[in-house]
């Protein structure tokens, strides 16, 4: 399975918003992350590639795709 | 950092409220008149506070709380292990175990304040906590301060709560936390199949239940009652200041929990002691609920239902909740404030809730019209509902 479809996958699986999702998802938004739901889907990331993600790096990011693109270049998975 | 600029960073961007011309927080308040309180000159309906049987104006009450005046002051000005612990403060712990059926109970000055004084006094960085994506902010906060992994889990979701418990291994600990009721959501936890997830997976269940005690159950016992958990064997905490209409926090379990709170929890032993007074007033209230929530839980349910189909007859959508709360899901902050003005517009106090306190970019707003209002009060305040406008959730915000 290709990273993007993962990510879509286990976000899809770990928010309350589970319409419509797509890599240009804004996770605030429209996908409405607070911080607990934030850190769900932080733990379903780790659990999933076996790394460790530091909370800070999502303070970061705002899209899905930008999600994917720190787990590439940040925590090198695939 | 200079002083001044210092105290400038905790500037509050109060931009959206002054754009809308109303400001629903900290407005001065008469006393609640079982559900009609002075607001700014006018006498307004109360669907705003948590006093869901209307305990706030009950005489009996009252006079329970003025001759504890009389008997011990106006404080105990010492902490509950020190000189703080009032013989009626005593009979109150009893009281409120007895009456959610659990060992032992032990009563803080806030549940907000027992919620955060509870996680670090019994749980330890090894643990791992699962929690309610949703818990209250004082469950929350009390969680953070261990230190330990936090899993939260999507709302009332049993399966996804499965996941998170069997991926969660080679922890010391592990306990689940819930609420009862859900206040911005109306909606109530399975607690029942939470705790047999937890028998299942080792973890304590936590469930706070201050919407819940003197509202739930046959005889508004509260969640333990309703869901028919007579062996419970987690953790218990609620509000004193919703249903029994005072202030304070209890937690309640096992003998072995309590016992080891009053001597170890930083949040109980170096805090004064809840007034006798306001002991007084909940073991009153906790008699009242006793001998009378028959007829006080069917005024309860008989107005939230009438209101409830008072708000979807004028074309407001409800959120779907088992508990006596009606909950207008909101767009946006703007049009949650927005609607909150003009329910006040005919003098209807509610509770607009926006973030942090529900996620981004939406809002909530509450009401409760709880078994205070008369049969003739009520009547006044359906056809008060006739005035409020729902199409202000569609379109632009008015200036």
């Amino acid at each position: 399975m290709k990273i993007e479809e993962k990510v879509l996958s286990i976000i899809r699986a770990n928010t309350e918003e589970k319409e419509g999702v797509t890599l240009v998802s804004d996770l605030r938004k429209e996908l409405r992350l607070d911080s607990f739901g934030t850190l769900m889907v932080i733990n379903a990331l780790e659990d999933a590639y076996g790394i460790t993600v530091d909370e800070a790096d999502f303070t970061q990011v705002n899209r899905v795709s930008d999600v994917v693109a720190l787990l590439r270049s940040k925590y090198h998975c695939t | 950092m200079q002083a001044e600029e210092f105290y400038q960073t905790l500037g509050v961007d109060r931009s959206a409220l002054e754009r809308l011309g109303f400001n629903p927080y900290y407005r001065p308040l008469g006393g609640l008149c079982r559900g009609r309180p002075r607001s700014e000159g006018e006498v307004c309906y109360d669907l705003a506070s948590n006093d869901y049987l209307g305990l706030a104006s009950e005489p009996r009450i009252h006079q329970a709380m003025a001759s504890a005046l009389q008997d011990y002051g106006s404080s105990m000005c010492g902490t509950p292990i020190a000189s703080g612990y009032a013989r009626i403060l005593g009979e109150l712990e009893g009281e409120l175990a007895r009456f959610v059926g659990l060992e032992a109970a032990v009563v803080f000055p806030s549940c907000y304040q027992a919620n955060l004084a509870l996680f670090p006094a019994i749980a330890a960085r090894a643990d791992v906590i699962l929690v309610d994506h949703y818990a209250h902010a004082s469950l929350a906060q009390g969680i953070k301060a261990v230190g330990c992994k936090i899993k939260p889990f999507l709302h009332n979701d049993l399966e996804h709560l499965e996941k998170q418990l069997a991926a969660a291994t080679g922890f010391r600990q592990s306990f689940v936390v819930t609420e009862s009721v859900f206040s911005t959501e109306g909606s109530v936890a399975p607690l029942g199949a939470i705790v047999e997830l937890c028998r299942r997976y080792e973890a304590i269940p936590v469930v706070d239940d201050s919407h819940g005690l003197g509202v739930l159950g046959q005889r508004g016992r509260g969640i333990l009652e309703a869901q028919a958990l007579c062996d419970f064997e987690g953790i218990y905490t609620a509000s004193l200041g919703k249903a029994l209409a005072n202030v304070g926090g209890v937690i309640a379990g096992k003998r072995a929990l309590i016992e080891a709170l009053r001597y170890s929890c930083p949040g109980l032993i170096y805090s004064t002691a809840l007034p006798p007074v306001c002991a007084a007033g909940s073991l009153r209230a906790l008699e009242i609920i006793g001998q009378d929530f028959g007829a006080l839980g069917r005024a309860l349910w008989q107005n939230h239902r009438q209101l409830a189909e008072k708000l979807e007859a004028r074309g407001f959508e409800l959120q779907k909740g088992a508990a006596p709360i009606a909950a207008i899901r909101c767009p946006s902050p703007e049009q949650t404030i927005a609607l909150a003005k003009e329910f006040r517009r005919q003098r209807i106090l509610t509770t607009p809730f926006v973030p942090p306190s529900v996620p981004p970019g939406q809002g909530v707003l509450r009401l409760i019209v709880g078994a205070k209002l008369d049969g003739p009060a009520l009547g006044q305040l359906l056809s008060a509902l006739e005035g409020v406008a729902a199409g202000i959730l569609e379109g632009a915000i008015p200036a």
